[in-house]
C-alpha cells in the first residue's frame, strides 16, 4: 500500500484563481520524489495538503491509508515539514529549545524529548551548537535545524519546500549530504525544486508541475529529458547526453 | 534593538548556573526591592557581592561595561542633575552653579541603586537559559488566575527569538532606502511611512508564515511543561539572600 495518496485534488487560492487542478500521485514508503515546476505552479500548495495544513475541499490525502480531513493531527505527526524559509520556521530561543518544540507539543516525557533532541542533533550534526541562538546560524546550519525540528518528532515521511534556496555551495552541499543520509535511513521524501541541478541525480522519481497539473512523472533520467518546455532547465549533464551527476562528487 | 539581545545566555556549569530559575528570579527580585532601600552601605555590599559572583561565572568586567555603556551615561546624568539640583552644604561653586554634600550623597545613592538592579539582572539573564525562564514564568504565574501561562510563554518565547530578526529586517530596509536617495527627503512622517509600511508588511507576512509553521508541529497549548527542581543548594541560596536584604536593609 503507497504511504501517501492523492487523488483527484483541486484547490483554489482565495481570489478564485486555481492552484491545483486535478492533482493524482502516490508514493511507495522509502521513496525519494523530487517536484520540480517554475515559481507559482502549485508545488507549495500541494504539499500543505499533505499533512492537513490546507484541508481537502474537492478529492482525497490519504496518509499511510487515513484521510488527512478525518484526522490531521496524525497527519501532522506522520508528515514532518520544512519550510522554505527556515527563519519562519525555528521558534526556539536557542537550538535546543527548537528541536525540543514538537516533541513538546506531543505532550512527551522530559527524558523522551532530551533523547530525541539529543538524537536529532546528532543527526545533523549539531550537537556542539546546541545553546547558539538562531539568528547566529548561517543560512545552512538554519536549515539543518529547521530538519532536526522535524527528525525529533519521528515523522517516517519528510517534506522539504525548497531547501537549497539562498544557500552557498557548501550549504547546498550540507543540506544534501543531510537529505541523502534521511534518505538512506528510510525515511519517505518528498522535495520540491525549481533547480533540478542540485538533487535529481540522486532521487528515485522526478515529477513535473504545471498549472497546478503533473505534467510527467517517471523514472528521473527520462522524465527530465525537454523539461525546459515547462519552465524548469534541465540539468547540463542530461542535455549533453550523459549520466546525471551530483554535486557531491 | 538588536543591542537589546547581544548579552545573552553564557553556557556554564558554576553555582549560579545550576540554581533553580526559580530561586535566581526571587533573588533577583528580592535583591531589587532590596536596593530601593539600601544605603550607600548596603549598595557598595551588593557590588561587592556582584564582583564576587562575576569571577564564578568568569564574565569580564568589560564585557558588562560595554553592554551598559548608554546607561552608564544615563546615571551620569541622574547623579548631576542631584548633584547640582539638592540644596545643602555647598562643596564646590562656580558662578550660580553649586554642587552641594547632600547632592553628591543623593546623586550617588539614587544612581547606584539603578546600578545595582541593572547589573545583577544582567547577571540573572547570563546564567540562565531563555527556556528556564519561560519554565520560572509558567510556574510562577500558574496559580494566578485568568492568566493562561502557558500562552504567554510561548509569546515570551517568540518575542526572545524575533527580536533580532526584526531588527535584522529593520536594518535592510532603513539600508534598501538610503540606496534609494531617502535622505534627501526632509519631511520626517514621510520618512516614517515609507519606512513602516515594507516593515509592517514584511513582519506580518512572517507572522503568518510562523502559524503555519507552528501549526504543521503540531503546536497546542497543552505541552509538556518545564521541568524545575528544587535542590538542597536553593534552600540554603534564598533564605541566604533573604538575610541579606534584611541585614542591608537595616545597615
Amino acid at each position: 500500500m503507497p504511504i501517501l495518496e492523492v487523488e483527484g485534488l483541486r484547490h483554489r487560492f482565495a481570489d478564485g484563481a486555481p492552484a491545483l487542478s486535478g492533482i493524482d500521485l502516490s508514493v511507495e514508503a522509502g521513496e525519494f520524489v523530487v517536484i520540480a515546476g517554475p515559481n507559482g505552479c502549485g508545488k507549495t500548495t500541494l504539499l500543505r495538503h499533505l499533512n492537513g495544513l490546507i484541508p481537502p475541499r474537492t478529492g482525497r490525502v490519504r496518509v499511510d491509508g487515513v484521510s488527512v480531513a478525518k484526522d490531521p493531527a496524525r497527519a501532522r505527526r506522520m508528515v514532518g515539514m520544512v519550510f522554505q524559509d527556515a527563519d519562519a520556521q525555528i521558534v526556539g530561543e536557542t537550538v535546543y529549545d527548537d528541536v525540543a518544540f514538537g516533541p513538546e507539543n506531543l505532550r512527551l516525557d522530559r527524558s523522551e524529548i532530551h533523547d530525541r533532541v539529543t538524537a536529532a542533533l546528532a543527526a545533523v550534526s549539531m550537537t556542539h551548537l546546541a545553546d547558539q541562538r538562531p539568528h547566529l546560524l548561517s543560512g545552512g546550519e538554519k536549515r539543518r535545524v529547521a530538519i532536526a525540528g522535524i527528525l525529533a518528532m519521528r515523522s517516517p515521511i519528510l517534506v522539504l519546500d525548497e531547501p537549497f534556496s539562498n544557500l552557498d555551495y557548501p550549504g547546498v552541499r550540507d543540506v544534501l549530504e543531510q537529505v541523502l543520509s534521511l534518505h538512506r535511513n528510510g525515511h519517505t521524501l518528498i522535495l520540491t525544486t525549481h533547480d533540478l541541478e542540485k538533487v535529481l541525480a540522486h532521487a528515485d522519481r522526478l515529477v513535473v508541475m504545471g498549472d497546478g497539473r503533473i505534467l510527467r512523472d517517471g523514472p528521473p533520467a527520462a522524465a527530465v529529458k525537454g523539461i525546459d518546455a515547462f519552465g524548469v532547465r534541465e540539468p547540463r549533464a542530461s542535455r549533453q547526453g550523459l549520466p546525471l551527476d551530483s554535486w557531491l562528487s | 534593538m538588536a543591542e537589546l539581545t547581544a548579552f545573552g545566555y553564557r553556557s556554564g556549569r558554576s553555582l549560579l548556573h545550576r540554581l533553580d530559575p526559580r530561586t535566581k528570579l526571587i533573588s533577583l527580585i528580592l535583591i531589587s526591592i532590596g536596593s530601593l532601600g539600601a544605603g550607600i552601605s548596603g549598595l557598595a555590599i551588593l557590588l561587592l557581592l556582584f564582583g564576587a559572583a562575576l569571577r564564578t561565572v568568569h564574565l569580564s568586567l568589560s564585557a558588562i561595561i560595554r553592554e551598559i555603556r548608554y546607561f552608564l551615561f544615563l546615571l551620569a546624568v541622574v547623579f548631576l542633575t542631584r548633584a547640582l539640583s539638592a540644596p545643602g552644604t555647598p562643596v564646590w561653586s562656580v558662578w550660580d552653579v553649586t554642587v552641594t554634600r547632600e547632592g553628591i550623597y543623593e546623586g550617588l545613592l539614587v544612581s547606584g541603586r539603578l546600578l545595582v538592579v541593572v547589573l545583577w539582572g544582567l547577571l540573572f539573564v547570563a546564567v540562565t537559559r531563555p527556556s528556564e525562564v519561560r519554565a520560572t514564568i509558567i510556574r510562577l504565574l500558574g496559580p494566578v488566575p485568568l492568566i493562561p501561562e502557558k500562552r504567554v510563554a510561548t509569546m515570551f518565547s517568540l518575542l526572545v527569538r524575533f527580536i533580532p530578526v526584526i531588527a535584522h529586517q529593520a536594518r535592510e530596509t532603513g539600508e534598501a532606502q538610503r540606496s534609494r536617495g531617502i535622505e534627501a527627503r526632509r519631511n520626517p512622517v514621510f520618512r516614517l511611512t515609507v519606512f513602516a509600511v515594507p516593515l509592517m508588511r514584511r513582519i506580518f507576512q512572517d507572522a503568518d508564515e510562523l502559524v503555519i509553521a507552528m501549526e504543521a508541529r503540531c503546536y497546542s497549548e497543552d505541552r509538556t511543561g518545564p521541568d524545575l527542581s528544587w535542590r538542597r543548594r536553593d534552600r540554603i541560596a534564598l533564605p541566604a539572600v533573604a538575610v541579606l536584604i534584611l541585614v542591608i536593609r537595616f545597615l
